[in-house]
C-alpha cells in the first residue's frame, strides 16, 4: 500500500481558477485532500479602507467575478445601512429582479461547468453558456455591462428599467425554464450522470452545520437555512417562494437543489415583475458628499447564489474603517477536506465542481 | 521502428499474395485509406460536436473549414519533441512510433473489399482482437514512463480497464465465430450474406459489442486514460506536440479499426446492392464512427470502478448469455 | 456581547449548547487602542443570530482556539492569525491561510501605512 502525493493545480481544467489542491492517494482512493488557496487574494478588505465609499463597488464585482450584481448589491446595502439611506419600494423590487436574475444566470453557469467536471465534453457547457448569456443581455440592457454592471447606488440603481423591459425579461425566462427543463431530462436521464453524482460526496446535516457550509450545499444536505426567507430583506418577504431543500446530502441533491433554485428564481422574477409599482428606482448620484455615518456597525447578510454572504463593516464618515466579508465559497472550501476523504478519484472532482466554488471569492 | 519494417512484416506474411509489387501496392492503399479516414474523422468529429454544441467548428481554413486539420498537422508535427527530465527517455520516445506502426499493421490484416485483401490467416478476427489489446499496455509504458504523475494514473486506469471489456468482447466474437463457423474475416462476410446481418441475428451481442468497443477504444464516456478534466490530459500530460499529433493518428486509426470489425463482424462488411464493395465498408465504418461521436458528445464521463463493475456484472452475463441463445437458437 | 478571552471557550461553549450550532464567521477590527475579535454565530433552528466579542491589547494579541468547539473555525482563525498577527493559542496548524505573509506589521493591522512596499517573507 502506497500513498502517493499528487499536486492538482494551480493550474488545472477542473480546478476553476487557481486552486491548488494537495491530494495523497491510495491507488484511485483518495485518502487526503488540502487546498491551498491565496493565488488570486487581492486584498480587498485592505483595499476598501484606503478609497472613498462609492469607488468600492467595482473592487467587490471582481470578488465573484460570476455572480457580480450579488457582490455590487451587498456592499451597497452595507453602506445604505451605515448612511441610514431608504429605498424606494421600486428600487426594491428592481434590485430583487436584478439578484435573482443574477442567481439563474450564474446557477447557468455552474451547470454547465459540473457537467464539465463530470467529463461531458463541452456540450451542456456551451448550451449553459449560450442560455446565460440571454440573460446577461437582459442584465447589460439595464447596466449597459455584460459582465461587470457597478450598476447599484446608494437608495436604488444607476437608471430605473428601459420601457418594455418587462416582457423581455418574460421571453428570457421562458426560454430559460424550457431549456432548464431539458437540460433536467439530459441529465437525470443518463445513467452515467446519476452514477456520478449519486452518493459522492455525501455531507451529513449535522457535518454540513459543524463545517459550516452554506447555500445550495448546505440546503442540499437537507439544513432549511435560505436568508431570503429566514431573514428577508427587500421584497423576499412579501412574494411566494419556496426554500429548495434535499436531504440526500450528495452531488446530485446539491445540483438539485440548484436546479430548483432556478426555477424558483423564474417564478420569483415573474411575480416581482407584475406587482412592481411604478415610481423612481433612480439611487443618489456617486459624487455625493456623505456626512456622518448614522450606524458606525453594520452587518449584512445576503444570499447568493453560492450561499450566504455576510459583510461586516465599521463605518468612517468617508469610507470604511473596516470591512470584512465572510465569502461563501470560502466556507464552502473549508469543507472539501472532509467530504472527499475516502472518495475515488474522479468523485473528488465531481465535489469539488458541486461546491461551485469562484476562486476570486475564496481567496477575495 | 519505422512504417516501413511493418509493410515488410506485412509482406511476409502475405505469402499467399503475388509477389512483393502486390503487397507493397497494398500496403500502400491501406495507408492512403487510413490517412484519408482519419483525416476525414478529424474534420467530421469538429464538425458534429460543434453543431450538437450549438458552435461552428473550424470555418476559417479552406472551405467548411476542411483544411484546418491539415493545418494543425503542420503546426503539430514543426514542433519540438521534448522529453520531461523525469521520463525514461527510449521508452517514452520509443512507445508512440510502436502503437503507430501496431494500429497500421492491423489494418492492414482487415479486408476491405474482395479485391482489396490483405493475407488471410483464416482467423483474421482473433488476431486482430488479440493484438488490438496490446494497445492499452503500450500506453500503460508510455504514460509511466513520462514519470508525470497524472500519466502514471491515467496508464494505471488504461491498464486496469482491459479487465472490463475484453472478456465480454471476447465471448461475444465466439458467438459470431460460431454462427459464421470461422474466425476469418471472409468467412463472416460471407456468412452474412447481403442481409443477414449478425446485429440482427443477435442484436445483445452487437451492443454489448459496441459497448466493449467503446472501451477498447478509450471513447468517451470510457476515457477515463485521458480524463480531461481530471487528469489535465492523462497518460499524454507530458508528451509535446509531435507526440501528441501522433497519438490523435494513432487514436484516430484505432477508431477506423474498430468501426472497420464491428462493420464486418456485424454489419454484414461489404455486401450491398449498387456500390461497390468498398464504398459499403467504408460508410459502414462511418456510420458506427458518427455513432461513436455522438456518444462522446452527450454523455459524462464513467467511473473506472463503475467500469469495471459494468463490465463483469452486466456485460459479461449479457455476451454469456447471446453466446446461449445463439448456440440455442442457431446452432441446433 | 463583550467577554474576557479568558471566558471565551466557556462561553461559546455554553452557546452551543443553547443551540448556536452554526459559525458564520470569525474576524478581527484593529481599533488602534484596542483589537476586537468578533464570533459570529447562529442558531439554524430559529433563524437567530448572535455575536461574542472579545477584546485584546495589540501588543499582546492572542486568542484561544476554538476549532474544538466549532470545527469550521479553522480557516477563519487561521485568516485571522494571518491578516492581523493575533496568535490562535492551543493549535497546531501553523500553515497561513492567504498570502503566507507573516511579516511585520500584519496587513489589515491600522498601522500598516500605504505607500512603502512591505517585503514578503
Amino acid at each position: 500500500m502506497t500513498i502517493s502525493r499528487i499536486n492538482i493545480g494551480p493550474v488545472h481544467p477542473s480546478t476553476h481558477g487557481v486552486l491548488r489542491l494537495v491530494a495523497d492517494i491510495d491507488g484511485d482512493t483518495v485518502v487526503g485532500v488540502e487546498p491551498h488557496i491565496g493565488f488570486l487574494h487581492r486584498g480587498v478588505e485592505k483595499l476598501v479602507e484606503n478609497r472613498m465609499y462609492m469607488q468600492c463597488p467595482p473592487y467587490f464585482e471582481k470578488l465573484d467575478y460570476v455572480a457580480p450584481m450579488s457582490y455590487d448589491e451587498i456592499y451597497v446595502a452595507a453602506v445604505e445601512q451605515a448612511l441610514g439611506v431608504e429605498l424606494s419600494e421600486r428600487a426594491a423590487y428592481s434590485r430583487t429582479i436584478l439578484l435573482e436574475l443574477q442567481r439563474i444566470a450564474s446557477h447557468l453557469l455552474w451547470l454547465g461547468t459540473m457537467s464539465n467536471d463530470l467529463g461531458q465534453f463541452f456540450g451542456m457547457f456551451m448550451w449553459a453558456f449560450r442560455d446565460r448569456d440571454r440573460v446577461l443581455r437582459l442584465l447589460e440592457e439595464v447596466s449597459g455591462a455584460r459582465m461587470f454592471y457597478v450598476n447599484m447606488r446608494l437608495g436604488g440603481l444607476v437608471r430605473d428599467f428601459q420601457p418594455g423591459f418587462d416582457e423581455r425579461a418574460l421571453e428570457v425566462l421562458g426560454y430559460v425554464e424550457r431549456r432548464v427543463k431539458e437540460y433536467e431530462r439530459f441529465i437525470e436521464k443518463n445513467p452515467v450522470f446519476i452514477e456520478r453524482m449519486k452518493n459522492v460526496g455525501v455531507l451529513t446535516k449535522d457535518m454540513a452545520i459543524e463545517l459550516g457550509v452554506t447555500g445550495p450545499v448546505l440546503r442540499g444536505s437537507g439544513v432549511d437555512y435560505d436568508v431570503r426567507k429566514d431573514n428577508p430583506y427587500y421584497v423576499y418577504g412579501k412574494l411566494n417562494f419556496k426554500t429548495q431543500v434535499r436531504s440526500e446530502c450528495d452531488c446530485l441533491s446539491r445540483y438539485k437543489v440548484r436546479v430548483m433554485e432556478i426555477r424558483e428564481s423564474i417564478r420569483l422574477v415573474r411575480e416581482a415583475l407584475r406587482i412592481m409599482p411604478e415610481g423612481s428606482a433612480v439611487g443618489m448620484p456617486t459624487r455625493l458628499i456623505i456626512p456622518a455615518a448614522k450606524n458606525r456597525i453594520v452587518g449584512v447578510s445576503r444570499e447568493m447564489p453560492r450561499g450566504e454572504c455576510f459583510v461586516y463593516m465599521v463605518a468612517d464618515p468617508q469610507r470604511p474603517y473596516r470591512l470584512s466579508i465572510r465569502a461563501p465559497s470560502f466556507a464552502n472550501l473549508a469543507a472539501l477536506g472532509e467530504m472527499a476523504k475516502g472518495c475515488k478519484t474522479s468523485d473528488l472532482f465531481a465535489i469539488l465542481g458541486s461546491l461551485d466554488l469562484v476562486m476570486g471569492d475564496v481567496d477575495r | 521502428m519505422s512504417t516501413g519494417d511493418f509493410v515488410l512484416a506485412a509482406m511476409q506474411i502475405s505469402a499467399g499474395a503475388s509477389g512483393m509489387a502486390a503487397a507493397l501496392s497494398y500496403a500502400l492503399t491501406v495507408l492512403l485509406l487510413i490517412v484519408a479516414f482519419d483525416y476525414a474523422f478529424g474534420w467530421a468529429e469538429r464538425k458534429v460536436i460543434a453543431k450538437i454544441q450549438a458552435r461552428h467548428g473550424p470555418t476559417y481554413v479552406g472551405r467548411f473549414g476542411l483544411l484546418q486539420n491539415l493545418a494543425d498537422i503542420i503546426k503539430l508535427l514543426s514542433k519540438e519533441h521534448a522529453v520531461p527530465q523525469k521520463a525514461s527517455s527510449a521508452l517514452f520516445t520509443l512507445v508512440m512510433p510502436l502503437m503507430l506502426g501496431l494500429s497500421i499493421f492491423l489494418v492492414l490484416l482487415v479486408p476491405f473489399s474482395p479485391d482489396l485483401l490483405g493475407p488471410d490467416l483464416g482467423m483474421g478476427a482473433l488476431v486482430v482482437f488479440v493484438l488490438l489489446s496490446f494497445m492499452p499496455l503500450m500506453a500503460f509504458v508510455g504514460g509511466i514512463s513520462s514519470g508525470n504523475k497524472f500519466s502514471s494514473i491515467g496508464a494505471q486506469r488504461s491498464a486496469l480497464m482491459l479487465m472490463a471489456y475484453e472478456l465480454p468482447a471476447m465471448v461475444v466474437l465466439a458467438s459470431v465465430g460460431a454462427l459464421a463457423g470461422s474466425y476469418g474475416f471472409l468467412d463472416i462476410i460471407n456468412a452474412q450474406a447481403l442481409t443477414n446481418w449478425f446485429a440482427f441475428t443477435m442484436p445483445l451481442g452487437f451492443v454489448v459489442f459496441f459497448v466493449a468497443m467503446l472501451a477498447e477504444l478509450e471513447r468517451p464516456p470510457f476515457d477515463m486514460r485521458e480524463a480531461d478534466s481530471e487528469l489535465v490530459a492523462g497518460w499524454l500530460t507530458d508528451v509535446s506536440a509531435p507526440y501528441f499529433g501522433l497519438a490523435l493518428f494513432v487514436d484516430y486509426t484505432r477508431m477506423f479499426l474498430g468501426s472497420l470489425v464491428m462493420a464486418i463482424l456485424f454489419l454484414g462488411g461489404w455486401a450491398g446492392p449498387v456500390l461497390p464493395p468498398i464504398a459499403w465498408l467504408l460508410l459502414k465504418a462511418f456510420a458506427i464512427s458518427f455513432a461513436i461521436i455522438i456518444v462522446r458528445a452527450t454523455t459524462a464521463r464513467m467511473k473506472l470502478d463503475r467500469l469495471l463493475r459494468l463490465g463483469w456484472v452486466a456485460l459479461l452475463p449479457l455476451a454469456i448469455l447471446n453466446l446461449i441463445i445463439t448456440f440455442m437458437i442457431f446452432m441446433r | 456581547m463583550k467577554i474576557d478571552r479568558e471566558d471565551l471557550l466557556g462561553k461559546m461553549g455554553e452557546k452551543k449548547k443553547e443551540g448556536f450550532s452554526y459559525l458564520v464567521k470569525i474576524t478581527a477590527v484593529d481599533y488602534d487602542k484596542h483589537i476586537e475579535v468578533i464570533y459570529f454565530l447562529r442558531d439554524m433552528a430559529r433563524s437567530k443570530d448572535d455575536s461574542i466579542e472579545v477584546e485584546i491589547a495589540p501588543s499582546d494579541a492572542w486568542v484561544p482556539t476554538v476549532t474544538q468547539i466549532y470545527r469550521s473555525a479553522d480557516w477563519y482563525e487561521r485568516e485571522m492569525a494571518e491578516m492581523f498577527g493575533i496568535e490562535i493559542k492551543n493549535r497546531n496548524a501553523r500553515r497561513l491561510l492567504l498570502e503566507k505573509w507573516n511579516g511585520k506589521p500584519s496587513p489589515l493591522r491600522k498601522n500598516f501605512g500605504w505607500g512603502e512596499p512591505y517585503e514578503r517573507e
